[in-house]
C-alpha cells in the first residue's frame, strides 16, 4: 500500500493536471462541469495540498535531524553523546527514554494546551532567524524550563517516586524548585565543557 | 462579452500558472528534510498558493457582480 507521501504526491500531480487542463483550454469553463472542474482544480485541491504539505513539513520539523541540520546546532546534537550518564539529554537520549529520532522535540514542546503550536511558532521563528537574522549569542531558551516538561513522562512513574521526589511534589508541580536546579539533575548539554568530556559512539 | 470571455481565460492562465509553481514547490521541498526545503516551501510555495487561489475567487466574484443576471435567484 503506498504511504501517505506517496498519495500526497499523487494528489499534487492530479491537481497539476486539472490545472493545466484549464490553463491549456480555458473554454472548458463555459459549460457546468467545467466550471465545477475549474473550482475543484483551482480552490478545492490547491488547498488540500497546501495543508497537506504543510501538515507533512511540521511533522518532519519535530525530527532530531531536522533541528540539527542547522550548524549553530552541532555542540547540542553533540551533547547527546557524552558519555556520562550525569548529562541529562545524553542519558535520555543514549537510552531511548526518549524516541532518539524526536530527541529535541520530545524535551523542548510544551505539553500545555496549544503548547504545540506555541513551539512550532517557534521553530518558524528560529529557521528564519537562522538564515536572515542574527541568532542569540549564547544561545538560551526564552524562558525557564517548566517541570511540567519532565513530568509529563516521569509524574507517576516508579523510578521517579522516591521519597525525594515524592517529598517535593508541590514545589516541583507548582514550578517553584526547577528539576534542573543547581544540586539537582543541573548538567544539561554544556556545551562549553565538551572538550574534557568522552564522546560515546553506538555500534553500527 | 468576448472581451470579458478573453479577461477571465487571462486571469485563469496565470492564477493557473502561479498554482502549478506553487505545487511544484511543494512538491521539490517535500523531497527534502532541512529547514530551507520548509522555509521554499512556507514563503515561496505557501505564497503562490495562496495568490493563484485567491486569484481565481477573485475572478468569479467580479464575474458574478458584472454579470448580476447569472446570480441564483
Amino acid at each position: 500500500m503506498p504511504g501517505p507521501n506517496a498519495l500526497l504526491f499523487a494528489l499534487i500531480g492530479v491537481t497539476i493536471i486539472v490545472i493545466a487542463m484549464v490553463v491549456i483550454r480555458p473554454s472548458v469553463t463555459m459549460t457546468r462541469e467545467g466550471k465545477m472542474l475549474a473550482f475543484v482544480g483551482f480552490c478545492v485541491l490547491p488547498i488540500l495540498c497546501g495543508t497537506l504539505g504543510a501538515s507533512e513539513h511540521f511533522e518532519r520539523s519535530k525530527q532530531t535531524s531536522f533541528c540539527l541540520s542547522c550548524h549553530i546546532m552541532e555542540p547540542w546534537g553533540k551533547s547527546l553523546f557524552v558519555d556520562d550518564p550525569a548529562y541529562i539529554p545524553a542519558a535520555h537520549f543514549q537510552n531511548h527514554r526518549i524516541p532518539a529520532d524526536e530527541a529535541c522535540y520530545t524535551c523542548h514542546t510544551n505539553y500545555a494546551m496549544y503548547g504545540s503550536l506555541k513551539v512550532k511558532l517557534n521553530g518558524l521563528h528560529h529557521v528564519y532567524v537562522n538564515y536572515f537574522g542574527k541568532p542569540m549569542n549564547p544561545i538560551h531558551l526564552y524562558e525557564p524550563f517548566n517541570n511540567r516538561e519532565c513530568l509529563h513522562c516521569h509524574e507517576g512513574a516508579r523510578s521517579f517516586q522516591s521519597p525525594t521526589h515524592v517529598a517535593m511534589m508541590d514545589v516541583l508541580t507548582s514550578n517553584q524548585l526547577s528539576c534542573v536546579s543547581s544540586g539537582c539533575h543541573d548538567t544539561i548539554h554544556n556545551t562549553a565543557g565538551q572538550d574534557k568530556v568522552k564522546f560515546w559512539s553506538p555500534t553500527p | 462579452m468576448k472581451f470579458k470571455a478573453m479577461g477571465m481565460s487571462k486571469v485563469l492562465r496565470v492564477s493557473g500558472i502561479m498554482l502549478i509553481l506553487g505545487l511544484a514547490i511543494e512538491a521539490v521541498s517535500l523531497m527534502f528534510n532541512h529547514p530551507l526545503s520548509f522555509m521554499g516551501f512556507i514563503i515561496v510555495g505557501g505564497t503562490l498558493l495562496g495568490v493563484g487561489v485567491l486569484l481565481f475567487l477573485f475572478s468569479l466574484v467580479s464575474i458574478a457582480q458584472s454579470n448580476p443576471t447569472s446570480a441564483p435567484k
